[in-house]
Parts: structure tokens; sequence; C-alpha cells
């Protein structure tokens, strides 16, 4: 058989639209593209002429998972060019509301996403109907984490209360105090999550990577730090262009990111784990020590482990941000305009979002960059495809292409505000 | 309790009908909409949040883009059931993440009793949704009928 062609024309529970492409030749690989629209370069152009400060209400909207990681990043990189700090506790409360995305990104993705690949089903609702307890519970702790941003940020999926300089208003302080019981019940049950995702049989399979995520030595990272790369070791967040860049390739409107010897990287919670295991809340270590978990771990598809485990992070980091929460004096800092460029990382769900602007003497800006997680893995699934695809070749047609598909998945790859299909297709050319 | 519910994108073009719709309705029949027993909710892409936004209602109306396929012609407007909506569970061609269809036929399996057992989608023939704040002329010039459509469903739901 010298021509075969698998195509699957619409590939559920990712975020958006892409499309996979295997050419197989003899049985052979010879071509794999994941081929993904790219809002975010839009967005780029979007924001050109705009007022600094609607800048975070704006890119909040390329992803409707991960808005609060967009409003963070520009918000940090803003303030970075206006030269100001925001007071402590403004920090406090965007930590507090980007745990809260964490939570509800990775309850979606760890049940609704990738869950199903691992239990055997077509989707969260074929496992809904031989598990509904498992479905209901979760969609409790996503609604968590969706209600506790919407306390914070004045809306549940695109919020509206951060600003450049802090905050437009401070949160109600017995308004988030309310929350207490639910966290303590989702931190229940992102225990049971971590139990449970230790049980799941993984597709055997690793990679040897080069993981980077942001650094800090007195917490596991989220908002701010400095970049760490498991193959060149710290660098300063501000460096970012300087050690990643980006390069166009022919098939994909998407550009592929590499580290500076040219080669991948990844980024996301499996390499936040392996690079910051240490500044885990020691309740989340014990989780993790209880699952026998051995770092580091190299498998993709376990990247649902690390998300249980950072779910239980959030959950704590939450309690004790609501517990020492106590607002006092004006919520935003003022800001003189002037004209200046500055760049900053967070940690979304899905991984290091990097943003960087130049704002002219009028707050307009002038040049707008972001570069989100899933563009920087690209490159990095491409690569992961070539090395399993001549595994799951001499497997049965159907199984082969969901272990392909289980893959991406397992990147929880976020286009959200792209149309509509994400194709498969692996061709024996 | 009846909730109306605008989805969608205003930042793909013809998406943004949904909100639109019922900013519109809300501002022409202001007694309507402020009744005691509605309440007005707009949301971009709510996913599986939808069900929050549904949850303590009995009855709900969801405004949306659709599309309908070449055979429909753009800006008409189409009333059905969730039921009437494939979903990917039952094997349509649409990737669309988790969309109404979706979270609607998630809520049924659950049997979540706090859903409304009563939802209507009045929905908008889009013509594109690319990426853009304009809307299509033809989409555009179906918001005031759309509005009126809605009008009425509401009187009909809440019994007036």
């Amino acid at each position: 058989m010298a021509k075969q062609t698998i195509n699957v024309p619409a590939l559920a529970r990712v975020e958006g639209e892409g499309g996979l492409y295997i050419g197989v030749e003899h049985g052979e690989v010879k071509e794999i593209k994941v081929n993904i629209y790219e809002p975010p370069r839009f967005f780029e152009g979007f924001l050109q002429g705009r007022f600094y400060q609607e800048v975070p209400d704006i890119t909040a909207r390329i992803c409707g998972i991960c808005p609060v990681a967009y409003q963070m990043s520009s918000i940090r990189a803003l303030e970075r060019a206006f030269g100001v700090t925001p007071t402590a506790e403004a920090t406090a409360l965007r930590k507090l509301l980007y745990y809260s995305e964490w939570i509800e990104s990775h309850v979606l993705h760890v049940y609704m996403l990738q869950g199903p690949d691992l239990t055997g089903h077509q989707s969260a609702i074929e496992l809904a109907g031989v598990a509904p307890e498992v479905v209901a519970s979760a969609l409790r702790s996503k609604k968590i984490g969706n209600d506790l941003m919407a306390a914070v940020g004045g809306r549940s999926v695109h919020p509206v209360n951060a600003c450049v300089g802090g905050w437009y208003r401070w949160p109600d302080q017995e308004a988030l105090k309310a929350f207490l019981p639910d966290l303590e019940w989702g931190l229940e049950h992102a225990l049971e999550t971590v139990r449970w995702a230790a049980t799941l049989d993984y597709p055997d399979f690793e990679v040897d990577y080069e993981f980077v995520a942001l650094h800090r030595d007195d917490e596991y990272a989220i908002l701010d730090g400095d970049l760490l790369s498991s193959r060149y070791g710290l660098i300063q967040e501000t460096d970012f262009e300087k050690h990643f860049s980006e390069k166009h390739v022919q098939h994909s409107n998407a550009l592929h990111s590499n580290s500076v010897d040219g080669t991948t990287y990844l980024v996301g919670p499996l390499a936040r784990l392996n690079l910051n295991y240490d500044q885990l809340s020691p309740q989340a270590k014990q989780a993790a020590e209880e699952i026998g978990l051995e770092l580091p771990l190299k498998n993709p598809y376990k990247g649902m482990i690390a998300r249980a485990l950072e779910t239980v992070e959030a959950y704590l980091r939450c309690i004790e941000l609501i517990k020492n929460y106590h607002p006092e004096g004006e919520s935003a800092q003022e800001l003189l305009l002037t004209a200046g460029s500055g760049s900053a990382a967070s940690e979304a769900p899905r991984g290091t979002l990097y943003h960087r602007y130049q704002i002219d003497d009028s707050g307009l800006v002038e040049y707008a960059r972001i570069v989100p997680p899933t563009a920087q893995n690209l490159a990095r699934m491409e690569a992961d495809l070539w090395q399993l695809a001549p595994k799951v070749l001499e497997l049965p047609h159907e199984e082969a292409t969901l272990t392909c598909e289980h893959l991406l998945r397992a990147y929880d790859p976020c286009i959200s505000c792209a149309t509509h299909f994400l194709t498969l297709t692996v061709e024996e050319l | 309790m009846l909730v109306v519910i605008g989805l969608g994108q205003s930042l793909r073009a013809d998406d943004g009908v949904g909100p639109k719709v019922v900013e519109a309705w809300a501002a022409m029949y202001p007694e309507t909409a402020q009744a005691p027993r509605l309440d007005v909710k707009l949301c971009a892409l709510p996913g599986l949040a939808l069900l929050d936004f549904l949850s303590g209602f009995e009855m709900a109306i969801l405004v949306d883009a659709v599309l309908g396929g070449p055979c429909i012609v753009p800006g008409s407007l189409l009333l059905f059931n969730p039921a009437d909506l494939e979903s990917f569970s039952s094997a349509a061609g649409s990737a669309h993440g988790w969309g109404v269809a979706e979270t609607l036929k998630l809520a049924e399996t659950l049997g979540r009793d706090d859903i409304p057992n009563q939802i209507r989608v009045l929905g908008i023939a889009a013509a594109q949704v690319d990426l853009g704040l304009e809307m299509s002329p033809e989409v555009q010039a179906a918001v005031p009928a759309a509005v009126e459509k809605l009008q009425e469903l509401v009187a009909e739901m809440i019994g007036e």
C-alpha cells in the first residue's frame, strides 16, 4: 500500500483551529506539519494607535480560557514602560486572579479535554454518561475558578478590573472571604484529581526537552520572575527576545519559536513542574510524593499530572491570598505619561506568555509584540510528532491517529480565537 | 425566571450579532428587559461557563450567530430548540471546542436540574466570522427584525 490517507475533519477538545498533516512514504514518515492559525499576530496590529489603558482588555480577548494571562503580561510590560511599581497588595491580588484562571483552565483541560483520551471516551459528554459524578465535580471546581475570577476581576470570562497601575477598584474583602469554604472543597477535589491522574494509563513516550518557565526562589512563579531554562539556566525576563526567536515556516500562519541555538523548547505545566518543583507549597509537594512522582517528567502526556498538581498549588495559594487580603488606600498608582518601552512575561496556564510594548508620549501604542505559549510550543509539537509517528505507524490506523491527536491535545493548544476546524490528515504518499 | 443571553464575540464580525441584538432589544424595550422575572446577560466566549449563566433559571433565550450552511441566506432569523443543534458527540463536523450545543448536551447528560428545561435559541445566520469589528451588511440589516422577534419571544415566554 503505497498511498493511504487518514482524515479526521474535526479534532475536538482543543481551543480553536488548526491542522495536522503526516505524510508517510513506504512506511517512513516524510513530512509533518502542525498548522495553526494564530490570531495574536492580528492583535499586534489592532493595538497600534490604541491608548495604553485599553491594551489589557483588548489582549484579554485573545482567549476565552486564559484572558487573565494576557492582562497580566500586558499590564506588567506597560508598567515597566512607565516605570511604575504596583503596590504589594495590588500584586497579591493579581496572583489571586491569575490562580483562579489556572483553576478554571486546568480543570477544564484535565477533565474535559485530555481526560476523555485517557479514559477511553470520545468526549466529556460520553464520560459524563458513565461517570456523571466525576464530570459534575469537575464542573463545580471549574465554576469556583470562574466565580473567583468574577469576584476579583468583575466578570468571569473576560475580567475587566485589572489595569495598568493596579486595579480599577478593590474587590470586597468579605465577598472574597466567602469563597473560603468552596476553596477548601476545591483543594480536596484537586488532591483527589492528583491521585486519579496518577492511576491513568499514559502512552509510553519520553522526550528530551529544553524546559523553559519563569522562576522565583520564593514561590512557584506565575506572575513574574526570571526565565529559567533547563539548558541555559537563568535568563532575565526582559532578555526574552535575545534568547528565544521566532521564524516563519512556509506551511504555517503561526510563527515557530526556537531557542537561541535554533533548537526547540517546551513551555507549560510540565516545564514549570520540572523547573520549579522546589517552590511548590508543602502540601502540593506532599501530594506529589504520595503518588511517587519522579522528576523530571519527560512524557508530554503527563502534563496532566503537572496540571493536577498545579491546581492543588492554585487552590492553596488562593486560600492564603484571600486570608491575607487587606486592601488599603488607592487601588491604582498614578501614572505619568512618558514615551517608553517595556516587556514582561507571566505564566499563562499553557506556559510563558511574553509581551513587549512601545508607547509614545501621549500614551498610544506604537508597537506591540505578543509571544503566546502555544506559538512557542508549535515547533516542539512537530518535533514530538517526528519522534512519535514512526512508533505508531504499526498500530491500527484509528489508534495511530488517536495517539497523534492526543499528543496535540496534551499540549492544550490555546487557539481559541481562531476559526472552527482542526483537521488531521495522515497521508501515505 | 427567564434569562436572555446574547452570545458571541464582537471581534469576530458577524459573531458579535448575538450581544448586539440583545443590547438593541434592551434599549428599545427597557420595560420588558428590566422586568423583575427576567435577567439579561451578554457573553463572548462562555464555553462551559454558559451553564453558570443558565443555572437557576426556569427558561432561557439564547441569541447567537449561526453558521447555517450555503442554503441559508445571511441575516435570516432561525428559531430552534437545543435538540435541533448538532454537537460533536452526535458527530457534527464542528470542533468549536465547547460550544453551545456541547454545553447543553453535557447538562442534559448530567441531569442538571438547575438548568432551564425550556430553552429557545434565536439564531441569526452569519455571512462570515473572520477577525474584524464590522458585521456584514445583511447581518447588520437583520438586527431590527431580530429585536422584534426577541421581544415577541420574551412576551410569549413570560406570558405577557
